[in-house]
């Protein structure tokens, strides 16, 4: 047998033991050994964070990760265990970041604003010839900053379909899936958030031109 | 400065795609567990007091459709009684009725 058919095997005896063994703990978190769900936690809190930090600031990734595990504990006697509970945490992970938006946008808190540097980011952006260039130029703290400016204007809904369609790369079916919505529900959204990005990015130049004329 | 058309877009939505996907990811802290174990440990406390609230509440409800129905039997059958004496009261009656008229003849 070829060793890359030993080792696929091997990985799906390790998935599959593992899938086994989140069932065996949760049966037991549900039947009240409770500090069994620290297991759980530990195993899954990279993938919660990994999600988190793709759709909340920075400094408040640990906040919704942890919001993500007491709500996973919650509403645990939900999980049929018909999907692996990494599936599962995931969409629980994805609402919490959608709830957390949801209460930001009540805030209404400013969003930030860009400096001159932001706007001549998009000039680099377009000026790179090379691959290392442009690669260099997503690595700096502008883009992320823009991308933010840009994500802060919009609604929690389209901001998080946005994120897992066009950033992410998730497919609409799988964002659905997540979010718990239509897949006509997500494709419409997606469409739209990716048309009101275009229009900010649009007007931002627009407005960084008139400036600069 | 350039003006910005569709390649210039989707090579900016590139960038910030890029930018999107290389977030560094933060450390969540030492006692973070500890942290987020304790409030599920408090979670479950308040479960376990409204698992009790709601046995209770079960209780008094299944009482009180046990108590509607057991009603709603008594009152039938009160009817179903009160009808079958005023049926033979009223044939009670008409025999009498029937048993006297020979008499006033």
């Amino acid at each position: 047998m070829p060793g890359y058919v030993v080792a696929g095997c091997l990985d799906l005896m390790g998935v599959q033991t593992l899938v086994s063994d989140d069932l065996e703990i949760i049966r037991r978190v549900l039947h009240g050994e409770v500090d069994r769900f620290a297991e759980l936690i530990v195993r899954y809190q990279q993938h919660v964070t990994r999600i988190a930090n793709r759709h909340v600031p920075s400094d408040r990734v640990a906040e919704v990760a942890h919001d993500v595990f007491v709500r996973a504990y919650t509403s645990l006697s939900s999980f049929s265990g018909q999907t692996p509970f990494e599936h599962w945490l995931s969409g629980v992970a994805v609402r919490t970041c959608y709830d957390f938006w949801r209460a930001r946008r009540r805030e209404e808190l400013p969003v930030s604003a860009l400096t001159t540097e932001h706007q001549a980011w998009m000039d680099h952006v377009l000026a790179a010839e090379s691959d290392d260039q442009f690669r260099e130029q997503a690595r700096r703290q502008e883009a992320a900053e823009l991308l933010q400016w840009a994500l802060g204007h919009l609604s929690a809904e389209n901001r998080l379909v946005l994120t897992l369609v066009h950033l992410d790369g998730y497919s609409v079916r799988e964002a659905a899936g997540l979010l718990g919505w239509s897949v006509v529900n997500v494709k419409v959204r997606a469409h739209r958030a990716r048309q009101m990005l275009r229009t900010l990015l649009l007007e931002r130049k627009r407005q960084e031109d008139d400036t600069t004329q | 400065m350039t003006r910005l058309n569709d390649e210039h877009l989707k090579k900016v939505e590139r960038a910030l795609t890029e930018a999107h996907r290389s977030r560094q990811e933060p450390s969540l802290g030492a006692d973070w567990t500890l942290r987020v174990m304790r409030d599920i440990r408090r979670e479950a406390a308040g479960q376990g007091q409204s698992m009790i609230t709601l046995g209770l509440e079960r209780l008094v409800w299944r009482t009180a459709a046990v108590a509607a129905v057991l009603a709603l039997v008594f009152t039938g059958s009160v009817l179903f009684y009160i009808n079958q004496d005023a049926v033979e009261l009223t044939a009670l009656l008409s025999n009498e009725v029937d048993v006297m008229v020979p008499l006033s003849e």
